[in-house]
């Protein structure tokens, strides 16, 4: 059977709303406990306020890239697909991840907030897609992506493709720019300066993401890998990642 | 793969970029294929069978004291030339133990403006409880060079790895860094019909600077090393995570180098570097291999000779 898409009697303003809510980087999935490297970076001092923007700009057109390419993914996955296929593919599209991801803990976090995202989502509504993603991954022990469990969410919710790849991304750099503020002397109206100075970069991700498929998405960030491997020897951690 | 030259001192010929690219040559399609397998009778491996087209070249395998075979990889042509097409292909048999080294660093030269990029494919395969040791120097691209990578390891039940790839910014003695148009590396690795690990990068140095606070900042040379025995269990790899870190700590402390370790998914951990100077990448690379291997396999490391 195919799965049905949850787009019965949602007007375009619902959709919106929804999209604004499930894309909050307050949503509380565990984002705020994550720094995904950034905190080793910055105990290193390898990261300062004043490197800040051109770095976030770099984690978009890298790592940030790379999810919105799965975050596709995920989205065209959950339409049309047979069960059988689902699952499959479901599976194997986690299972690149986490070999593209090359520091334990960045695979972990991600994975913990793709299980609390689809939990989350499970207890909104009775969305088929998202409880066959959440039963086959809990079967085979694979990690659930965050960028992945948000793209199957947001096709699940019939929510335009471009529209949550651009509520994704925007949602990981609020993260981070939050991250920073409790890493970094960064004051809030800094902070909201450089997320409104990123929006031309997340957009341009957005678009390059339709470009690539999944086999070549790339990410060059060795920083940030040292960072998120050299997390776990921190003495004083505030982030789980 | 070509014969002369480490990181450093590929850099201090005397001639421009342009002209110390090897005249008269068109680009070319060339194969190396090396089976290797393990004599029942004696223990020790031998190169059963080899296909070499020109330029791709080894000369012979050697013995190496715990039973391996080593061989170097020559591209007699001197290094890599717009529009070629380069082919690897290496068949470790069962129980078998290989080491590959090459003689110098791999130049990638500045192509002419038609030119395709470079293509280099590596298709490896280790069968069960073979053992395969990927140890070559580094590779440099020339201003304006392209180079493209593709690779893909296949190991089995029981099989081990240890693969290293260094990339250095060029020709970093003739104040040449990041010049190059493009490096595109593609590098899948399965154990046990599983993806652990898929690497995708892709660097144009002229449209993305690659001394950006997440890339690269300050640092030059980049490794990635990637230790793998098949069949181990997730904490047994985080327990040598955690051994292989206090070796990493200690070569940070005596160098200008980050140096990071993780667990992969399954089966293997890799291990990054980033250097300000291409020498402390290989010396540390060969330390954490000696360490990984002692601790994998309970011997020592054999450092690949370069000449007899």
């Amino acid at each position: 059977m195919d799965f049905e898409r949850h787009r019965c009697g949602m007007d375009s303003e619902l959709v919106e709303l929804r999209l604004l809510h499930l894309a909050d980087s307050a949503l509380p999935i565990g984002g705020l406990a994550h720094s995904f490297g950034l905190e080793s970076l910055v105990a290193a001092e390898l990261l300062s306020v004043r490197e800040l923007p051109e770095y976030l700009r770099s984690f978009l057109e890298e790592a940030g890239l790379l999810e919105a390419v799965f975050c596709r993914a995920g989205h065209r996955l959950a339409n049309g697909m047979k069960l059988e296929e689902f699952a499959r593919d479901w599976l194997a599209l986690n299972e690149r991840l986490s070999a593209m991801k090359p520091a334990r803990e960045s695979r972990a976090g991600s994975g913990s907030l793709g299980r609390n995202f689809l939990s989350a989502l499970s207890g909104l509504g009775d969305f088929a897609v998202v409880g066959e993603a959440l039963r086959i991954s809990k079967a085979s022990h694979e990690l659930i992506h965050y960028s992945l469990a948000f793209g199957v969410g947001s096709g699940a919710l019939a929510f335009d493709e471009d529209r949550a790849v651009l509520a994704f991304l925007h949602s990981c750099a609020a993260s981070l720019v939050s991250a920073c503020q409790r890493l970094l002397p960064l004051g809030q109206n800094a902070a909201t300066r450089i997320l409104w100075e990123l929006k031309p970069t997340i957009v341009e991700t957005m678009r390059r993401s339709g470009e690539r498929t999944v086999d070549d998405a790339s990410c060059f960030m060795p920083l940030l890998d040292w960072g998120t491997m050299e997390h776990p020897s921190l003495t004083t951690r505030l982030f789980i990642s | 793969m070509e014969i002369a030259g480490s990181v450093e001192t590929a850099g201090q010929e005397a001639q421009p970029a342009v002209l110390s690219v090897p005249s008269g040559r068109n680009p070319l399609s060339a194969s190396l294929r090396l089976d290797f397998e393990r004599v029942a009778l004696t223990g020790r491996t031998v190169l059963a069978a080899s296909r070499q087209d020109p330029p791709l070249k080894v000369v012979r395998a050697f013995e190496v004291d715990d039973g391996a075979a080593l061989v170097h990889l020559h591209n007699v042509s001197g290094g890599l030339l717009g529009g070629d097409r380069l082919e690897l292909v290496v068949n470790v048999g069962g129980g078998a133990q290989v080491q590959i080294t090459t003689t110098g660093a791999t130049r990638v030269y500045r192509p002419r403006a038609e030119a395709l990029a470079v293509l280099q494919s590596n298709e490896i395969a280790v069968a069960e409880n073979g053992l395969l040791e990927y140890l070559p120097d580094a590779v440099i691209p020339f201003a304006g060079a392209r180079f493209a990578q593709r690779t893909l390891i296949r190991l089995a039940t029981g099989a081990g790895l240890f693969w290293w790839e260094i990339l250095a910014p060029g020709r970093e003695a003739r104040g040449e860094s990041f010049q190059y148009e493009s490096v595109e590396l593609k590098t899948d690795l399965m154990a046990a019909g599983r993806l652990v690990a898929a690497e995708r990068v892709r660097l144009e140095p002229k449209r993305r600077s690659l001394a950006s606070p997440g890339r690269l900042g300050a640092y030059r040379t980049w490794g990635t090393f990637y230790v793998c025995r098949v069949g181990m269990e997730p904490t047994e790899w985080l327990a040598i995570e955690n051994e292989l870190r206090g070796v990493l700590a200690l070569l940070r402390r005596r160098e200008d180098a980050l140096w990071g370790i993780s667990s992969l998914s399954a089966h293997g951990l890799i291990v990054r570097c980033a250097a300000k100077r291409g020498r402390d990448v290989l010396s540390g690379l060969q330390e954490v291999w000696r360490a990984a291997k002692w601790r994998l396999y309970g011997r020592a490391s054999v450092m690949p000779r370069k000449a007899n």
